[in-house]
């Protein structure tokens, strides 16, 4: 278990980085900087959303760590004023090196260290288990992907609407904005802008557009207010009657609301004329109502086009009808007792047709896909499953078995040990 | 010799029986009054569980008088809660004013008491009748500061609302439409009293409960004792018919309450410290043996009452954090009869009892907020996961907390006493070592159930939430503790002050992840608990400071050099060479 038994021989050149890198010594240094970069990700989460935080912290090579996010943690026991700001702070190794040197510090040990008896089967069978475990963080921080499949009572759906998420292949980031024209009754054309591409404000222009596009403003996150009054950009659409309002991204710790809900203030100005048509509001806001998730803008041609601001959508080969969704609440209370959703799943491609009940703790698990009873709209009118295909999601599982199972081994030979021995003192 | 052995820990073990039995026993009531313990034993429905009037009665009470389950009334005498239940459901038609003079609302914000025009007295406990005149300057207060955005409010405004709050639970009960009391059938169609009352007189019906139920209240405004009992033995006769499961609860709720163990069980856990301070000093091995004895039967009585609450509530032991300070506690006791079972050193009737004790006081604090057995989010409503990860993860905070405390305890033995022996030192370590295995089996099998609970309800296996990330910070920390006693970077001293830091970590993620905000697991935070944490972690500062003396400076290490045949080497026990 020491590195003592190596003392006897002074190793040179490669062998004394392979046992460097093998040391315990090692182990516990990357122990207590990961242990740190946990402590400084969660209170990041104070300010950020919960994905910004992860993906900086524990899903990155590098991180600047802020010195504020201490102050967080000062001000959450009441220790500095409410009101400090801290500058500055340092970069710090993030989740991708702390890990991959964990790993290559495991293999190493055992590698130099590794003799196959009884006596280690436990804590090889704990270590396997860990590699599993970083193994299956590591394929869902690369390819899961999470989504929101929103109906309401006697809707039907056959898309995910994409949510926020990070991962190593960048990232999903919020939504897009998308013109339809619906004037072919057969097929509808639709033009997207991706997200980045709006986020940058500035103009834009699309060959498929009859406008240019100019963005005057974007929000991340934002509330619709119907007074007016403080003045609007909007001269056009939706946006004459409500205004937006930016609001600040939500974050890790809060609790009302899970999402950012992006706003947009849009200019079109017509491409033949070069005359202004209009400055419109697109918000995911309007997107999610249920009666007019789009808007009609009409060019000088006279030609329609549906736009909306809406989350990157997946289309699925099925579609999903909600038969019934049902929110039960404790005696006398507004705590809600459980939720389900009573669904209809139809795919023609596999000619499969069949209807299943989707409630807390109990999931559906579909063609690779799972989808949790995750929400409801106001007043229980539908449902919000939240969707996510994750191939590693049987890992952790495996993982949790074999470490689970390595520790008893290990600790039971120890107890075994410690006891046999006592009981050989308490003989003597 | 013999009996002289068993002599004091028979005496001491009789001893608690008998408290504990004293506690246990009925109060007993006069023939001619009100059978306030019948009326407190009827089941009613509030926040969503059935549970029985005297629990409904004593939460009520607790959380407008802060802290207190018992009152006292105009002439002085500590009265039960239901009795102040029953005064304020009477007060609308009773001309007598009784529950307006009751002084059972805490007011402590100075402000406050001067927008009341009330003076400060000990207790700070006053009546409605005596700000009555205040009331529409109160409202008018309250008003203002709900309309404040919660992180403006001061501490004014926050007493303001806090008061309009407990006024406002007072009239609902005053004005019979809290809690839920006439029963139905169909379980969601319980009613309040008022609302039976009117409808069944609307449907010129004649509803036997609610009639019942009316005429014990009229006879206790009146003043009848025999009509009241004879009008709750009408309504219990219908009650235990339509609903003797619950009724049957109910009663042993009503029980569990009047005997409050966990209370007892801090007294005696305090009890068996000093019994086991004693056998540092005096006649270690009968004296220590009682403290042994002592602290089994107050784990039994604790093991119980932790049964007796799974028995109420139907769910696992850990449902929120009232219970995990509980579940806890007993860990901690059970872990260290144990060890004390293996070792007879002493060392753990001391750690048991000092962690039994403080971990039920923090729960006696927690638990001031309201019903302990309060109902779950729908996502946490799953008896499996409950049982498994969460008895798991709160067990991984249980032992790490049990090597904490022996740190602490090697240190302070070992600077201050001249006991601890290199005898003494290896054995309290290897017990350090031994639990610390046990905390990272479980902190670390709680961890990943967490996640596999996660991936089942909401498909995410690890979110990196708050509270989920306080888990994983004391399983690193247990890494670290063992990967640094296997490369030989720290020797017996370093394991004690490791596992404290561990006492620190798992401070932080019971209770500090809370602070932050909420998260998903989050169940509110308060002041005081924020001042609370503090304290705790500068005491395991000092200690930490204090075991960072030079080894040279220690009595004990001192001690250990001066061949002096009268220093006391610990307790002695039959398995030390002598």
């Amino acid at each position: 278990m020491s590195d003592q038994s190596f003392s006897s021989y002074k190793p040179t050149g490669f062998l004394k980085l392979l046992l460097t890198l093998a040391s315990l010594r090692l182990t516990v240094i990357l122990f207590l900087l990961s242990l740190f970069l946990v402590f400084a990700g969660t209170l990041a989460q104070v300010d950020n959303p919960t994905w910004t935080a992860v993906t900086d912290y524990f899903r990155s090579f590098f991180v600047f760590v802020p010195s504020q996010v201490f102050v967080r943690f000062f001000q959450a026991f009441r220790w500095v004023p409410p009101t400090t700001q801290w500058g500055g702070g340092f970069y710090f190794p993030g989740g991708w090196t702390v890990g991959f040197l964990l790993l290559i510090n495991l293999l190493a040990a055992h590698a130099v260290r590794f003799k196959f008896n009884w006596k280690r089967s436990g804590i090889l069978m704990i270590h396997s288990g860990l590699i599993v475990l970083m193994i299956g963080e590591l394929v869902t921080g690369l390819f899961a992907v999470e989504g929101n499949m929103t109906m309401e009572q006697g809707g039907a759906t056959n898309y995910l609407e994409l949510r926020e998420t990070s991962g190593f292949l960048g990232k999903i980031n919020g939504p897009e904005l998308a013109f339809s024209d619906l004037s072919n009754p057969k097929s509808e054309k639709v033009v997207v802008i991706p997200n980045h591409l709006i986020r940058n404000k500035g103009k834009l222009s699309d060959p498929a557009l009859p406008f240019d596009i100019e963005v005057l403003e974007y929000m991340n996150n934002s509330s619709i207010s119907e007074n007016t009054s403080q003045g609007n950009l909007a001269t056009k659409g939706d946006g004459m009657s409500v205004v937006a309002i930016s609001k600040p991204e939500v974050s890790g710790t809060s609790s009302d609301q899970k999402i950012d809900l992006p706003s947009a203030y849009i200019r079109l100005i017509d491409k033949k004329s070069g005359q202004e048509n209009g400055v419109y509001l697109a918000s995911v806001w309007l997107s999610l109502s249920s009666t007019k998730p789009t808007q009609e803008v009409i060019t000088s041609e006279g030609q329609k086009l549906q736009m909306a601001l809406r989350m990157k959508r997946s289309y699925k080969p099925f579609q999903m009808e909600l038969i019934e969704f049902k929110h039960e609440r404790y005696l006398g209370t507004n705590t809600p007792k459980n939720f389900s959703s009573k669904v209809k799943l139809v795919d023609p491609a596999r000619n499969d047709s069949f209807e299943t009940l989707i409630s807390m703790n109990n999931p559906l698990r579909y063609e690779g896909e799972t989808f949790y009873q995750s929400g409801f709209l106001p007043g229980d009118k539908g449902t919000i499953l939240q969707v996510v295909r994750n191939p590693g999601w049987l890992l952790p599982y495996l993982s949790c078995a074999m470490v689970s199972f390595g520790m008893l081994i290990h600790f039971g030979m120890h107890l075994n040990q410690f006891m046999k021995k006592r009981a050989e003192n308490h003989a003597s | 010799m013999q009996a002289n052995k068993y002599l004091l820990p028979g005496i001491v073990v009789l001893g608690g029986f008998l408290y504990l039995f004293a506690q246990a026993a009925p109060n007993s009531q006069p023939a001619n009054s009100f059978n306030l313990q019948g009326f407190g034993q009827l089941p009613v429905v509030d926040r969503g569980r059935i549970k029985p009037i005297d629990t409904f009665a004593r939460v009520s009470l607790m959380v407008m008088n802060d802290g207190f389950q018992s009152f006292k009334d105009e002439s002085g005498a500590r009265q039960p809660a239901v009795r102040w239940l029953l005064d304020v459901m009477t007060s609308r038609f009773s001309d007598k004013g009784t529950a307006e003079k009751l002084k059972v609302i805490r007011i402590e914000n100075d402000q406050l008491l001067g927008v009341l025009s009330l003076q400060p007295r000990p207790g700070l406990r006053y009546a409605i009748n005596e700000f009555a005149k205040q009331l529409p300057a109160l409202e008018e207060r309250a008003k203002a500061a709900e309309q404040k955005e919660p992180a403006k409010r001061n501490t004014l405004d926050r007493s303001v609302l806090q008061l309009a709050h407990h006024l406002q639970s007072y009239i609902e009960i005053a004005s019979l439409q809290t809690p839920l009391i006439i029963p139905a059938d169909k379980e969601l169609e319980w009613k309040p009293f008022m609302q039976a009352a009117i409808e069944a007189k609307n449907a010129n019906r004649d509803d036997p409960a609610t009639k019942a139920f009316g005429n014990m209240i009229l006879a206790y405004e009146r003043n009848e004792p025999g009509n009241f009992n004879k009008s709750l033995e009408e309504y219990r006769g219908i009650i235990d018919k339509s609903l003797p499961a619950e009724a049957a609860i109910s009663k042993f709720e009503v029980f569990f309450n009047h005997f409050s163990p966990f209370y007892h069980c801090i007294v005696l856990y305090i009890f068996v410290f000093l019994i086991a301070a004693l056998a540092w000093a005096f006649r270690p091995e009968s004296i220590n043996r009682s403290a042994f004895w002592l602290c089994t039967l107050t784990l039994i009585v604790h093991t119980w009452a932790l049964l007796a609450r799974m028995y109420i509530q139907g769910r696992p032991p850990v449902t929120n954090l009232y219970s995990s300070a509980v579940f806890i506690g007993w860990g901690c006791v059970l872990g260290c009869v144990i060890l004390e079972a293996i070792y007879k050193n002493g060392v753990g009737n001391i750690v048991g009892s000092v962690t039994g004790a403080l971990t039920l006081l923090i729960a006696q604090h927690l638990g001031g907020e309201g019903d302990t057995l309060e109902m779950m989010q729908a996502v946490l409503d799953t008896n499996f996961w409950l049982a498994t990860h969460v008895t798991c993860i709160t067990l991984g905070y249980t032992t790490s907390f049990v090597a904490g405390f022996l740190g602490i305890f090697y240190v302070l033995r070992g600077v201050f006493t001249p006991t601890l022996t290199a005898e003494s030192d290896k054995s309290l370590t290897q017990m350090t070592y031994g639990i610390i295995c046990f905390a990272m089996l479980f902190s670390f099998i709680g961890t990943v159930l967490g996640g596999i609970w996660a991936d089942q309800s909401w498909g995410r296996f690890w979110g990196w939430d708050p509270k989920e990330n306080g888990a994983l910070l004391i399983v690193i920390w247990n890494a670290v503790i063992l990967h640094a006693r296997w490369g030989g970077m720290v020797k017996n001293r370093g394991i004690a002050l490791l596992s404290i830091v561990g006492n620190m970590v798992t401070g932080w993620s019971w209770f500090g992840t809370n602070q932050l905000g909420v998260g998903l697991h989050a169940y509110g935070f308060n002041d005081q608990l924020a001042r609370g944490l503090t304290m705790f972690w500068i005491s395991q500062l000092v200690v930490l400071a204090i075991g960072l003396f030079p080894k040279e400076k220690w009595w004990s290490v001192k001690a250990r050099k001066q061949p002096v045949a009268g220093i006391a080497s610990g307790i002695k026990t039959k398995h030390q060479p002598a």
